[in-house]
């Protein structure tokens, strides 16, 4: 609890305007650095939290936070809005390189030489847990529970584990044509729960 | 084969495709409108699972995250070169790395190997062999991958590998050369073994590198290490990429 004086004064995940996040990303492209000050209070906690969900390393994963972080400063003037929401950019920028180094961690080519990686030991899940219960959380999962079970498991199992699709094949044991499916559809449908609210 | 490759949409929106998937997956959205429109929806539908994960970052990394971007020179927009039609198909990541390393490499292998041959004699044999049309083999061998990385000091290095040569291409670009007693070292990793795929000379900051038998490697790894050069890394990753 006293770990909440410590916290900067972030918004949680309340609906923002996607107009919002826009402006600022396109005044962090011109190198406005207190447009980024206030993005990165927008986006960094869900930055963190997705890559931490992702590669479990507390220390790891304020590593590559670091880096998604600034490599949003250092890019922002590439973000292509008719490819997505600039939420959307951030998140795609910061889970890619999540599940890339998850990816290299599997080939475990890097741990001998990855000593040098200061760990962490502070209560993230004592401070996270104070702020999850939020609106869009609640939404996100609702929507995640009015997926069918296999769809739920291909779009997790891929999203927040970095697993590509056929090993979500074989650690569901299905065909790999039905994972495609259903991660599509499964997209589809929690797109299409998100935009109605239903779970407002 | 299109409709194949795009039955891959929601598993490219999860992130979920291996490299060879996604640029074809790339290559299919230039061709196609409707793809690239599903394809922004899905992202943003799978970037909404990122709500859930919140979770307060520790204070430090905001002070270090301004700390490093105020020194951190930022890239302008993608140049439209594209011809016209044709300026929205822009690349994601991957295939900008390709078109810029085939490009880039095009003008100036034979440059950075020259370079290379006259700063490091530890590199002479390889660079002899690496000719300018051995390495355009390889950046234009049809399963040619392409993975990209930043630098932790600033800047990228992009290795292309192609298994039908046996053979792939490293090419370093730092934002600026390390202190004056140092050098950037590139490592191909075997397993856990890394074996040192040659250093670049006191002062320079870019390089292209063929290294033969590339693709039996699982990562490329870059150091920055006393001059001039390492038998082993003794120093943390300046980037990593992983090849498997």
């Amino acid at each position: 609890m006293a770990e909440r004086a410590h916290l900067t004064p972030v918004p949680g995940p309340e609906p923002e305007p996607a107009t919002d996040a826009g402006t600022l990303l396109t005044a962090v492209a011109r190198g406005d650095e207190k447009a980024f000050a206030k993005l990165y209070d927008l986006v960094a906690p869900r930055v963190y939290g997705l890559i931490r969900r992702v590669l479990r390393d507390p220390a790891q994963a304020e590593e590559v936070a670091q880096e998604v972080l600034v490599e949003v400063w250092r890019t922002a003037a590439r973000f292509d809005p008719s490819r997505g929401s600039p939420t959307a950019w951030v998140f795609t920028i910061a889970h890619r390189r999540a599940v890339d180094r998850v990816r290299a961690e599997q080939a475990s080519a890097d741990r001998t030489m990855r000593a040098g990686v200061a760990s962490v030991d502070l209560p993230y899940d004592a401070v996270a847990d104070e702020v999850a219960v939020r609106l869009e959380r609640q939404q996100v999962r609702h929507c995640l529970d009015d997926l069918t079970g296999l769809q739920r498991q291909a779009v997790t199992l891929a999203y927040y584990q970095g697993h590509t699709y056929p090993q979500v094949s074989e650690l569901l044991n299905v065909p790999l044509a039905t994972v495609k499916t259903r991660m599509r559809d499964g997209l589809i449908r929690l797109r299409d729960c998100m935009a109605t609210g239903a779970a407002a | 084969m299109s409709a194949d490759v795009h039955s891959l949409i929601g598993a490219y929106a999860l992130d979920a495709l291996d490299d060879i998937e996604r640029a074809a997956f790339d290559r299919h959205m230039r061709e196609c409108e409707a793809c690239r429109l599903e394809a922004a929806e899905l992202r943003d539908a799978a970037a909404r699972l990122a709500d859930p994960a919140w979770s307060a970052p520790p204070p430090r990394l905001r002070e270090n995250v301004l700390a490093e971007i105020s020194k951190t020179r930022q890239v302008g927009p993608v140049p439209v070169a594209a011809p016209p039609g044709r300026a929205r198909a822009r690349s994601l990541r991957l295939v900008g790395a390709a078109a810029v390393i085939l490009a880039v490499a095009a003008a100036t292998t034979a440059v950075f190997v020259q370079e290379q041959r006259v700063r490091d004699a530890e590199a002479v044999a390889e660079a002899a062999r690496a000719s300018e049309a051995r390495v355009r083999s390889v950046l234009s061998a049809p399963d040619v991958q392409v993975r990209e990385q930043s630098l932790t000091s600033g800047g990228r290095v992009t290795v292309a590998s192609s298994r039908l040569q046996n053979a792939g291409v490293i090419m370093l670009a730092a934002d600026s050369p390390p202190a004056s007693d140092r050098v950037y070292q590139l490592w191909t990793i075997r397993g856990t073994t890394p074996s040192s795929a040659g250093a670049l000379g006191v002062g320079q900051s870019a390089s292209v590198q063929l290294v033969e038998g590339l693709p039996g490697a699982s990562a490329v790894g870059v150091t920055v290490e006393q001059a001039p050069a390492a038998q082993v890394p003794t120093t943390p990753l300046d980037a990593l990429v992983e090849l498997a």
